[in-house]
């Protein structure tokens, strides 16, 4: 009897790992299949929409949503509920501050990053501290920080026009090609790759998604949950930090309003990609397969002639499908 | 410190506490009397007539947010909706054909109606966290309207003016312009929305979306249906959310698919500023309307202070920030009290 | 005869919980039931009233078969049943709840006047004076339930079950609550009545049904059989086999690892003091729900309010989170696996090295190719079933998952392992794979345990020494012989304490 009630026991691990290993994947092959879906369409509409060149464009275009997508991926994986709607202006703020420093040299590059990860860092630490000491609801603290950086952008640059020029590293990286690749590609995929890396293999990456996973779990084993949750807005901010570099080198100068487009495509790509929104889990590749699928939802919506209406209703309805499909809890009580 | 003096502090925290009512007229009494002292020309009738228009929207919006934070929900996309709902009522109305006024009255409660409906089907039915619901649907929402008035514009018949100021407006019955020149709409729609809210509270309804906001699972144990519940306190916030279209169409006489953007945060901050817990299952509804005065008059306040247009932005946002950690660790404050003594 | 129940049988996932239940109540007679943990006398009450389905087995109630799928459904047919306290709304109002879901219109309104009236009604039977214009999160827990039992009152049924009704009242407040029950009952109402405390049992029921082990062992009517406490006690523990005494009398240094002082913890923990000498096993009995849970977190950090002097070894330490207890090897096995001690859809391998997180000077990156060896090793000394060790652990069975749980403090140097109630839903195999395991490190390394155990049998099995706690407190200490069923039992129940006052 013991033996067979080992071979019950095996079989139901065994089903259980084949069943989990298909599943893991299935929201990759998912995401992957939607972009493809939308190309063949954005084909039958307009030609040459599903040529080389607009892949590597879209890519291109998508770059920006997948970095603030990262951003908000830290956030979710620590679990809570966390979301942070401050990234958009916490780029155009330090693309607006470091644009002075910088003004057009290389010379003064590092100090840049350094201004901007500290700016950055400051404010995910106020988010953080706010959200896990103070308990506030993080969307509420992080759509009203936005709101007071973006009273700190209207205070500097109040009848001033703003002025400065990115180095020239910057624009080579965000804005032009090495042959038909785009440079921003590769910083895409080396951030990725280190992301990837840190997220799975230090102690780190295991304590953030097991905070975000089961908090009482974690608790127990004797991790810091709050300080946990708290790290994870310090680089979220530092990151949309470092982000502002790249959108001013992208688009070789500051503006008010750089930033903000980004946010809600951001938490879009992190639902497209299927990754939980309860947190435990992160997935930057298929975050990544998301960006570019709401770029190439963009594009087609442009090409259908649809313009700024087609854009959000397009995004709006998709999210919505998608909470459905991976958030809604219908289980009977 | 011994019980004793716990519970004595905890009593008398408790008695100004419980009466949380009382916190926030007191905040508004101070605001009142500043800005009265800032601005020269308070108590003339033009003055007040301006200040109750500037007033009344963002009373409405927060009154429908009130509604929906008690039930235990969110809406986001109050700002959207209210946008959107501006650029449906222009883009019916001709201006020359008075009855379309009409049309577009129906149409867009309808609309109203149908945006309640959505959010509540997520919320309540499909259980998405209002949150990241609403956050979606206010791009729904948005996009619809920019679909409609890709740019601000749009027709207004002339009656429309009634909902703004009745003196300007045309075409209409003289008793009308007599009611209206007493009582200024824009404080009708806010008597009308205070009207709707007294009579749902006194119904079933108004006390089940305590029971579900305060604890849901409790409420469903008893056999109410909580999804039907969530989904009329969205519907009645569409319904607040339309009285406020309604008004600025009648003043602006166009459709602005933007322009309700900043009112969600605003409606947001003035439902915690008056004293009504995110958490929901509690407080007055008219708590609301304490909150939003006291905002605008902060603002009024900013605006005479001589602060610098530049900084009207950030310090709304640090007011914000400060008013919701104060509310909270205020009712976290309230409830050790409250623990403390019933031990 | 207004209820009949006829061979119910309920299962949850492989444990049996009834096994054969058998229930009769007469018109205007209040019927009790008695058992110990885990007898089936609450699973029985939560069937008739429909928050369980029965796996087989027939209720005829008024003459007619009925099977409801909840709560809602047997309210109507006029069975109400009293939670314990899951069906209050904190921000209403007491009269509020009373009517809640059943609200009397007037016009377009409410008529709230009749409501009060009805709740002020049914109010002073119970607790004369309480205000029920207060708030129910203004309330202590004893005036909580009381609103429960109005709430079911109100409905007007005609057969009430009370599951343990008066766990949170005050003496008074229960002879209120008998004076009231015996109205109803006068006035044609049957009632199903459970409590562990007997004394209460025998004060106000007209027959008690006594469980054991998912059937009834025993009914007695009172009107006919006499009360007779003995005699009762025997029925709940089962027959008395008193075995030979066969104690293996252990040789345990008097050094105490872990010594606690004046522990308090709101109403869960009540000043709580006691000794652990190293390699002792020494168990924590009683009823479920007497803060036996809340003592093992406790002493695991888990609670920042939680007062104590607590010293490990002769050293100082402040249990105040978690990572302190830890830190100083006091490691727990929670009671509820999956909320509280598992990351479900994670591998055996995260979840076993993810506690080496909370100690110092641990390397950046994971040395994944050492942690694993170790898992495996765990695995293998704990005999895990599982595929791999990359198999997520919620795929595995119960009794597997809980070996996880131990598993993944076996790379610890464990001064005190906190086990909380670990063989509850584990399978046969796995739980003697477990306490092997456990018994072979207390001998082996000295390893002190404290073990909550809900059956008696592990108790007796495996403990040197056995803690008896009720409602917060420690009421009683068994060792060597004195720890067996029918002693531990009657601690349990208070029954030499009660016996004197009933």
């Amino acid at each position: 009897m013991d033996t067979m009630k080992n071979l019950n026991d095996m079989s139901i691990a065994q089903k259980g790992s084949l069943s989990v290993m298909i599943d893991k994947n299935k929201k990759t092959i998912v995401a992957f299949l939607l972009i493809i879906f939308l190309f063949i369409l954005g084909e039958i509409v307009v030609s040459n929409f599903f040529s080389v060149g607009q892949v590597l464009l879209t890519i291109k275009l998508s770059s920006f949503i997948a970095l603030f997508a990262l951003c908000q991926m830290i956030v979710i994986a620590a679990g809570g509920g966390g979301l942070d709607l401050s990234v958009g202006f916490t780029a155009t703020l330090t693309a607006i501050l470091t644009a002075v420093l910088m003004d057009g040299k290389n010379e003064n590059l590092l100090l840049a990053i350094l201004v901007a990860l500290a700016i950055g860092a400051v404010i995910g630490l106020a988010n953080g501290a706010l959200v896990s000491y103070v308990k506030l609801p993080p969307l509420v603290v992080t759509m009203a920080m936005a709101s007071i950086i973006q009273g700190i952008i209207n205070v500097y640059t109040a009848g001033k026009s703003i002025t400065g020029k990115p180095a020239p590293i910057l624009q080579t990286l965000a804005a032009q090609s090495t042959g038909i690749f785009p440079n921003i590609l590769f910083v895409l995929i080396f951030m990725a790759v280190i992301v990837m890396i840190i997220l799975n293999k230090t102690r780190w990456g295991l304590k953030l998604f097991g905070v975000g996973t089961n908090e009482t779990n974690a608790y127990l084993s004797g991790v810091d949950v709050k300080t946990v949750r708290m790290v994870a807005f310090i680089i979220s901010g530092a990151v949309a930090g470092l982000i502002g570099l790249l959108l001013i080198g992208n688009m070789g100068t500051a503006f008010k309003d750089m930033g903000s487009s980004y946010v809600m495509p951001s938490i879009a790509a992190v639902v497209v990609g299927g990754v939980s929104l309860a947190g435990g889990e992160g997935n930057y590749f298929r975050v990544i397969l998301g960006s570019i699928f709401l770029q190439t939802l963009t594009n087609l919506l442009v090409a259908l002639g649809w313009g700024d209406a087609g854009k959000w209703l397009g995004f709006g309805i998709v999210l919505f499908v998608l909470l459905i499909a991976y958030v809604s809890d219908r289980r009977k009580r | 410190m011994n019980k004793i003096t716990n519970a004595s502090i905890g009593s008398s925290i408790k008695k100004i506490g419980l009466k949380q009512e009382f916190s926030s007229m007191l905040i508004l009494f101070v605001m009142f009397t500043i800005t009265a002292i800032l601005q020269d020309n308070f108590f003339q009738p033009n003055s007040v007539v301006r200040n109750i228009n500037a007033f009344a929207p963002l009373i409405l919006l927060a009154m429908g947010q009130a509604v929906v934070i008690i039930s235990g929900g969110l809406d986001l996309s109050a700002g959207a909706a209210l946008s959107l709902l501006t650029c449906v009522l222009t883009y019916v109305m001709r201006q020359d054909e008075p009855i379309t006024g009409v049309y577009a009255i129906v149409i867009a409660f309808a609309v109203a109606v149908l945006i309640g409906v959505i959010n509540g089907i997520g919320i309540g039915y499909l259980r998405i966290p209002p949150v990241i619901l609403t956050f979606a649907t206010s791009y729904i929402w948005l996009g619809a309207a920019l679909f409609i008035r890709p740019t601000p514009g749009g027709e207004s018949v002339k009656w429309f003016k009634i909902f703004y100021d009745t003196k300007s407006a045309e075409g209409v019955p003289a008793f009308v312009k007599a009611i209206g020149s007493v009582f200024q709409p824009a404080l009708v729609l806010v008597l009308v929305g205070c009207l709707i809210w007294y009579v749902i509270s006194k119904t079933k309804i108004g006390r089940y979306i305590y029971a579900v906001g305060s604890s849901n699972d409790s409420a469903y144990a008893t056999g109410i249906n909580t999804a039907k519940v969530q989904m009329m306190a969205c519907i009645i916030n569409s319904v607040f959310i339309f009285l406020a279209a309604l008004f600025f169409v009648g003043q602006n006489q166009s459709g602005d698919a933007r322009m309700g953007d900043p009112m969600t945060l605003r409606a947001i901050a003035a439902v915690v500023v008056g004293g009504i817990a995110l958490t929901g299952g509690r407080g007055s509804v008219y708590l609301a309307i304490v909150g939003a005065l006291i905002l605008s008059f902060v603002n009024k306040i900013i605006f005479f202070a001589d602060i610098p247009n530049a900084y009207q932005t950030l310090v709304s946002g640090l007011i914000i920030i400060v008013a919701i950690a104060g509310s909270v660790a205020y009712s976290y404050i309230n409830k050790k009290a409250v623990g403390r003594e019933s031990k | 005869m207004i209820l009949e129940v006829k061979g119910v049988r309920k299962c949850f996932g492989g444990v049996v919980a009834l096994s054969d239940g058998n229930l009769v109540c007469r018109l205007g007679k209040i019927t009790g039931l008695l058992g110990a943990n885990g007898s089936g006398k609450s699973t029985i009450s939560k069937i008739i009233t429909g928050v369980y389905n029965a796996d087989c087995g027939e209720i005829t109630y008024n003459g007619q078969c009925v099977k409801y799928k909840n709560p809602n459904e047997a309210r109507r047919d006029g069975i109400a049943m009293v939670f314990q306290n899951l069906s209050l709304i904190p921000d209403l109002t007491v009269w509020q709840n009373i009517v809640l879901g059943a609200e009397q219109k007037k016009g377009i309104g409410l008529d709230n006047k009749s409501a009060k009236e009805i709740s002020e009604k049914i109010i002073n039977k119970l607790h004369p004076g309480l205000d029920i214009n207060k708030k129910v999160n203004q309330l202590n827990p004893g005036e909580m339930q009381i609103v429960e039992i109005a709430k079911a009152i109100s409905a007007e049924p005609r057969l009430l079950i009370l599951d343990e009704p008066t766990a949170a009242l005050e003496q008074a407040q229960v002879k209120n609550l008998f004076q009231y029950m015996r109205e109803l009952a006068n006035q044609g109402v049957s009632m199903i009545f459970t409590s562990h405390r007997m004394w209460e049992v025998m004060e106000i029921c007209d027959d008690v049904i006594i469980f054991r082990n998912g059937e009834n062992v025993a009914s007695i009517d009172f009107a006919e059989e006499g009360k007779d406490a003995d005699k009762i006690i025997n029925y709940i523990t089962g027959d008395s086999k008193k075995s030979e005494c066969e104690i293996v009398d252990r040789e345990i240094s008097g050094e105490a690892v872990l010594s606690i002082k004046g522990m308090n913890y709101g109403k869960h923990l009540r000043d709580i003091s006691f000794e652990l000498k190293k390699g002792e096993v020494l168990g924590i009995g009683g009823l479920a729900g007497q803060g036996q849970n809340e003592l093992l977190l406790a002493l695991a950090g888990a609670y920042p309010d939680m007062k104590c002097d607590a010293e490990i070894n002769g050293r100082k330490i402040k249990l105040t989170k978690p990572v302190n207890a830890v830190r100083n090897s006091i490691l727990l096995v929670p009671g509820d696996r999956q909320l509280e001690g598992l990351f479900l859809k994670d591998s055996v391998y995260k979840n076993t090295i993810f506690p080496k997180l909370a100690l110092k000077r641990q390397p950046l990156f994971i040395p994944s190719k050492k942690y694993r060896m170790e898992c495996e090793h765990i695995v293998k000394t704990l005999s895990i079933k599982t595929h791999t060790i990359d198999t997520p652990v919620g795929t595995l069975s119960g009794g597997n998952q809980q070996k996880v749980v131990v598993g993944k403090w076996l790379s610890f140097d464990i001064n005190v392992l906190l086990l909380a109630d670990p063989a509850k839903g584990v399978d046969i195999g796995a739980k003697r794979d477990l306490y092997q395991y456990i018994v072979d490190m207390v001998k082996e390394k000295n390893t002190s345990v404290i073990l909550y155990a809900s059956d008696c049998e592990e108790l007796i099995q495996y403990c040197d020494r056995v803690l008896i706690m009720y409602e917060g407190q420690i009421v009683d200490s068994l060792e060597g012989c004195n720890i067996n069923e029918d002693e531990i039992v009657s601690a349990s129940m208070c029954v030499k304490r009660t016996m004197e006052v009933g």
